[in-house]
């Protein structure tokens, strides 16, 4: 349908709106015409995607001098999802408005995604089929094809060079599947040719390190220009993106690599001495003059930039130290000498970057203003070098990386050095830690650069708490609630046993085997009377395992087997994968099926356990992290004096919107039903409660707070029932839903 | 808890062998219960049925109309249109008793209230399907009991079932299914194949692949529908819809009632499914009582008067059945005539809108003469009126009609007009 947005036309491809969505297109097309940012949480299965969607590409057909949509998303899987949604929303536009409504929307993701190469697309890892890539595409290598014939290329980037810059995507929405299609039938590399087509596409959707990892955004993203609207879906973990963009680990092996990568590199530069030494000369001399040109570099050598933000990286030439090869050689053996002295420490140490720069110089002589070129200086060095393999300097890499961010941030940053975990001090597992404090760093280049930036989720609560996160001021801050026929989810807070007894994973409580056992008759109770799935997230994997042993001692896991299969999540994937796999399929043949899992993990951040795979959701525990952690220790104090943000207020906002995280893996859509159960007295308090997003809080009735479980399973068999009564999905007249008729009436739900 | 026994419905019979026993203790239950009156009324009466719970948590009387409203979408949801329907049923009623029949969330208990039902819904279902043939299939301890074989007799049925009432263990749909099917498969074409699941069970455990079960139903024409009284189980959302069934939960006793009985009427009958034939059938003549005949269905010498087969002149003690000789289908006329009924059905009555004059209204129902809703000191609930004949009805009424009655009594008063139908 099509209707009037306070002087917008609105192309949205079904029949009817839901009225949040509305209101959810008005705040965004506000957030457009301020040219600003807009943080926006709106609950799954009201449709997000294609509201904004919509209401972007209208804007655009409005406006053609706005820029690109680019669409932010956590994984591929996410990425199909829209292009999917975007070709149905194309589909649609070209039916009303014909050949001027056409764009050109694609995916981009890593060459491990998009090659077709036979051989090279089989390659298991990222690494491999980016490494494999650069042997059979690098300039280097292909001048030396030219005139030695058996040297192998690859015929599909050939034939996407051969076309140059006449190599263009018709219009259309492409996913990888279609890119790779297209690619085969054409003889062009997909991957080079997507590269390429960014430039042209109205709508580009990519993995959010496409725009906040500085190492992948400088050369990805750098081209994009000024109108651009961005948009982050799914992000209510965006500020650990933006601290896992530039944070770095290492560890023993890392150092003892780059130590062999440096010997190697030194043979190298030997050999070429001996045969080359015009090379050698000419970097010097490039080096004299500035940084490498990287805009000059053909796409195909193009590796990682530079990991630190680019309005940091200074614009000068290299420092005299490090300009010959074996100089900087000679630089990288000191500092992973220091590197590995420091890790040799006995207790854990934590220290900022000028303190760690300061015994740096004393000790290996090393400044800050080299170490800041580090990773310019070994990447010119290994095209210099042309060396393909990048896999297999990885370690070196990292040490540079971590070399660059120490030298080129003061603030903002922690290194912190552990001789052992905590948990088994007694295996010497030494880790160094360059940890980001500021999540605001990695993204305020995007609210820089861009016009617009939307920051959208289902669960972004407490909204407040974000702006003042990432550092930044939105001109919409919302919080939409859902809509409903019918209550399709049923928040309990559970805060007793049936015993009466208080429930909690307190750090005083969690081993009473009182609690023990009271959770665990809650599980068995609710096991006789939920159909099908049953999810239960625990605080930690340590903990899981604590109270899954006292389930089974006290045989209470037995009693849960006779009505419903039980699996485990563990930290192995594969494992974890086989159990989901198996938990389905118990699920679908009616046999029925508990699985335990952990909040903070993969199963709690990225699979749903829709319709009968989570008829009920039971969160064990207010999932707090580990607060002994020195990251998090340092990340607080960081909080407290730079933003003034309270401990308390970020550790119980983060366990918050964790259990909402874990909680909301139950409902996908408003034709699906679930319960979801809060277990721990805590949740009872209001300062905890009032942090959940505002589609749960508005189901949670008084009725359904403070319950022992015997109450809660009267809840339930009552709820189970009603719900499973027949209902009619299409309610106009309860004013659930909107259609093109009620759309052209004046509008009565403004949201205040 | 209840003072009642565990079967409050059971036949007199069951009743006067107790009474022989438990002479005694009987007049100490009756002064328990003369003691305990609170106790028998909210045990008799379910007065906590008829409250409801609103969003603020506080307790309100039922909304009558709302109620009755919501009892007739269900009715009218059938198609009242002429459509051709099986009338030649093999039913095979698949009993849920497994551990969690034992569960007391029913009063007494949910195997003592699906039995109960079941004994309902049995006779119902003979008395709108004189032709049909059923049979009981318990699911326990993970296997699956043939109680009755296919048969035509609802009062073997029954008993079979009380024999055998008791919980234990596991439920398994695919044994359940499997056996149906084998009692179903041999069955002619012209007969309606249906499987009807009454399930207390939220889980199943199969030796094998429920799966495959439920493609040998759908590729057998077995139509499997479930009622469940706990809550929605996918697997059995997707056996009724693969096999063309319907799957429906019971809130409360009287809904599970409205719920089994849904399943009486003979279902919608696809073309392919059903293909039309003649059937050979017998109308035996009854013989008067006193004369002494081996009986073939007791194999007992019997005084009492009885059918005889047409064909073979083997005596039978009720119809509808099959004779047990010569296995035709016996029936008697009045029979085939009640389930002449599904195929001209009363048009279902329209809810009277409080729009047009209310000083010409009926203040009593046509059939009943109850006092009706609309007028001043009426009654509460909704008020109706036959498309054909203009007349109003009560909502209890409407339910006779259309469910037990089959003719509309203001239709039947009038003249008959030329054009009517049937009916």
């Amino acid at each position: 349908m099509k209707f009037n947005l306070e002087g917008l036309t609105v192309y949205f491809p079904y029949e009817y709106l839901y009225p949040e969505q509305y209101s959810y297109m008005l705040e965004v097309k506000r957030a457009l015409d301020a040219k600003g940012h807009g943080l926006l949480e709106m609950p799954t299965g009201t449709g997000k995607t294609i509201t904004l969607l919509s209401l972007i590409t209208s804007y655009q057909l409005a406006h053609p001098d706005m820029g690109k949509l680019i669409y932010c998303t956590r994984t591929v899987h996410e990425m199909e999802k829209v292009l999917e949604e975007l070709r149905k929303l194309q589909a649609y536009q070209e039916k009303e408005l014909g050949k001027q409504a056409q764009i050109l929307a694609l995916g981009l993701s890593s060459r491990k995604n998009l090659c077709i190469h036979p051989t090279i697309s089989g390659e298991g890892s990222r690494e491999n089929v980016d490494a494999g890539c650069r042997k059979l595409t690098a300039t280097w290598v292909r001048s030396a094809a030219a005139e030695n014939p058996d040297i192998e290329l690859c015929d599909f980037f050939e034939g996407y060079e051969k076309k140059g810059a006449d190599a263009l995507l018709p219009a259309g929405v492409y996913t990888l599947h279609d890119m790779k299609v297209f690619g085969r039938q054409k003889g062009w590399c997909p991957y080079f040719l997507a590269r390429h087509m960014i430039t042209f596409a109205n709508v580009v959707i990519y993995n959010y390190q496409y725009m906040l990892d500085p190492k992948v955004a400088g050369v990805i993203s750098r081209e994009l220009e000024k109108e651009c609207v961005v948009v982050f879906d799914e992000a209510h973990n965006i500020d650990n993106v933006c601290i896992e963009a530039l944070s770095v680990n290492l560890r023993q092996q890392t150092l003892d690599g780059a130590q062999r990568n440096l010997t190697k590199l030194g043979q190298v530069v030997e050999k070429f001495k001996a045969t080359d030494a015009d090379r050698l000369r000419a970097e010097y001399n490039r080096l004299v003059e500035g940084l490498a040109q990287r805009g000059t570099l053909p796409q195909n050598d193009q590796m990682l930039a530079n990991p630190a933000l680019p309005d940091d990286i200074l614009r000068e030439a290299v420092p005299g130290n490090i300009r010959r090869a074996e100089h900087f050689l000679a630089f990288l053996k000191r500092f992973v000498q220091y590197l590995k002295r420091r890790m040799g420490a006995q207790q854990v140490e934590s220290e900022g970057p000028l303190s760690f720069l300061d015994d740096l110089n004393n000790s290996a002589g090393i400044d800050a203003k080299t170490l800041k070129f580090c990773y310019d200086r070994l990447h010119s060095l290994m095209l210099t070098l042309e060396i393909t393999d990048t896999e297999e300097f990885h370690h070196l890499t990292l040490v540079c990386d971590f070399g660059t961010l120490v030298g080129t941030y003061t603030q903002g940053f922690a290194i912190i050095i552990e001789p052992f975990d905590e948990r088994m001090p007694h295996i010497s597992d030494p880790v160094m830690q360059l940890s980001c404090l500021d999540s605001s760093l990695a993204i305020k280049p995007v609210f820089e650069r861009f016009q617009s930036v939307i920051i959208t989720s289902g669960t972004l609560s407490p909204i407040e708490l974000y702006p003042r996160l990432l550092n930044f001021n939105p001109v919409t801050i919302q919080s939409f609630a859902m809509s409903l026929t019918r209550d399709c989810l049923c928040p309990m807070v559970l805060s007793r046993g049936s015993d009466q007894l208080p429930v909690s994973t307190k750090f005083d409580m969690r081993s009473d085997p009182g609690v023990v056992r009271n959770y665990g008759r809650l599980l068995v109770e609710m096991a006789q009377a939920v159909p099908d799935g049953i999810v239960c997230f625990f605080v930690s994997y340590s903990y899981m395992d604590a109270i899954i042993n006292s389930w089974n001692e006290m045989g209470i896991l037995k009693e849960i087997m006779q009505h419903k299969l039980v699996f485990i999540e563990t930290q192995d994937v594969v494992e974890t994968t086989l159990a989901l796999d198996n938990y389905r399929r118990a699920c679908d043949c009616g046999r029925g099926a508990v699985f335990f899992s952990v909040a903070r993990g993969k199963v709690a951040e990225g699979i749903d356990f829709d319709r009968h795979y989570g008829r009920l959701v039971i969160m064990y525990g207010v999932p707090f992290q580990y607060t002994l952690s020195r990251i998090l220790r340092a990340r607080l104090e960081y909080l407290r004096d730079t933003f003034q943000i309270k401990e308390n207020d970020f550790l119980t906002f983060d366990a918050i919107r964790q259990a909402a995280q874990c909680v909301g893996r139950v409902i996908r859509s408003k034709s699906d039903y679930g319960m979801m159960i809060f277990a721990d007295k805590r949740y009872q308090r209001h300062d905890k409660r009032s942090k959940l997003p505002n589609w749960i809080l508005s189901q949670l009735k008084d009725s359904h707070m403070n319950l022992s479980t015997d109450m809660a399973l009267h809840i339930a068999r009552e709820y189970l029932r009603r719900m499973a009564q027949p209902f009619d999905s299409l309610s106009v007249d309860t004013g659930t839903l909107l259609n093109e008729a009620a759309l052209q009436r004046p509008q009565p739900m403004e949201v205040g | 808890m209840s003072p009642a026994g565990p079967h409050p419905q059971g036949p007199p019979a069951d009743a006067l062998l107790q009474d022989a026993e438990e002479d005694g203790d009987l007049e100490a239950e009756e002064a328990g219960r003369d003691a305990r009156a609170w106790e028998r009324e909210y045990a008799d009466e379910r007065s906590w049925e008829m409250l409801q719970e609103d969003d603020a948590g506080l307790l309100r009387a039922l909304d009558v109309t709302a109620q009755q409203r919501e009892r007739r979408r269900r009715h009218l949801a059938a198609p009242a249109a002429r459509i051709r329907r099986g009338m030649i049923r093999y039913l095979v009623l698949v009993v849920d008793l497994s551990r969690a029949a034992a569960e007391v969330d029913f009063h007494p208990s949910r195997m003592a209230v699906v039995a109960a039902l079941v004994e309902v819904f049995i006779r119902e279902f003979f008395d709108q399907n004189p032709l049909s043939h059923l049979g009981i299939i318990a699911l326990r301890a993970g296997v699956a009991q043939r109680l009755t074989e296919l048969s035509g007799s609802p009062q073997s049925h029954i008993t079979a079932l009380k024999a055998s009432l008791g919980a234990d263990g596991e439920a398994s749909l695919q044994n359940g299914l499997d056996l149906a099917r084998a009692a179903l498969a041999p069955i002619p074409a012209y007969g309606h194949r249906e499987v009807v699941v009454v399930s207390s069970a939220l889980t199943t455990c199969d030796p094998g692949d429920i799966h495959a079960a439920i493609a040998a139903c759908k590729k057998h024409r077995i139509r499997c529908s479930v009622v469940g009284l706990a809550a929605e189980v996918y697997i059995c959302a997707t056996l009724a819809r693969l096999t063309g069934g319907t799957y429906t939960i019971a809130t409360s006793e009287g809904h599970l009632r409205d719920l089994l009985l849904e399943h009486a009427p003979p279902p919608p009958a696809l073309q392919q499914d059903a293909p039309a034939s003649l059937i050979r059938m017998g109308f035996p003549q009854r013989q008067p009582d006193g004369a002494a005949s081996i009986c073939a269905c007791h194999a007992d010498l019997r005084l009492d008067g009885a059918y005889v087969c047409p064909r073979c002149k083997a005596r039978v003690c009720e119809l509808p059945t099959e004779c047990h000789v010569c296995s035709i289908t016996l029936m008697s006329s009045p029979h085939l005539a009640r389930s002449y009924h599904h195929l001209f059905p009363v048009p279902p009555y329209d809810e009277w809108q409080a729009s047009s004059s209310s000083a010409a209204l009926p203040a009593t129902c046509f059939a009943c003469q109850a006092g009706l809703p609309g007028v001043a000191g009426g009654a509460t609930g909704v008020r109706l009126v036959c498309p054909r004949c203009a007349r109003h009805f009560c909502f209890d009424c409407d339910a006779i009609v259309h469910e037990s009655l089959h003719n509309c009594p203001g239709c039947e008063c009038r003249p008959a007009a030329p054009d009517d139908p049937p009916g």
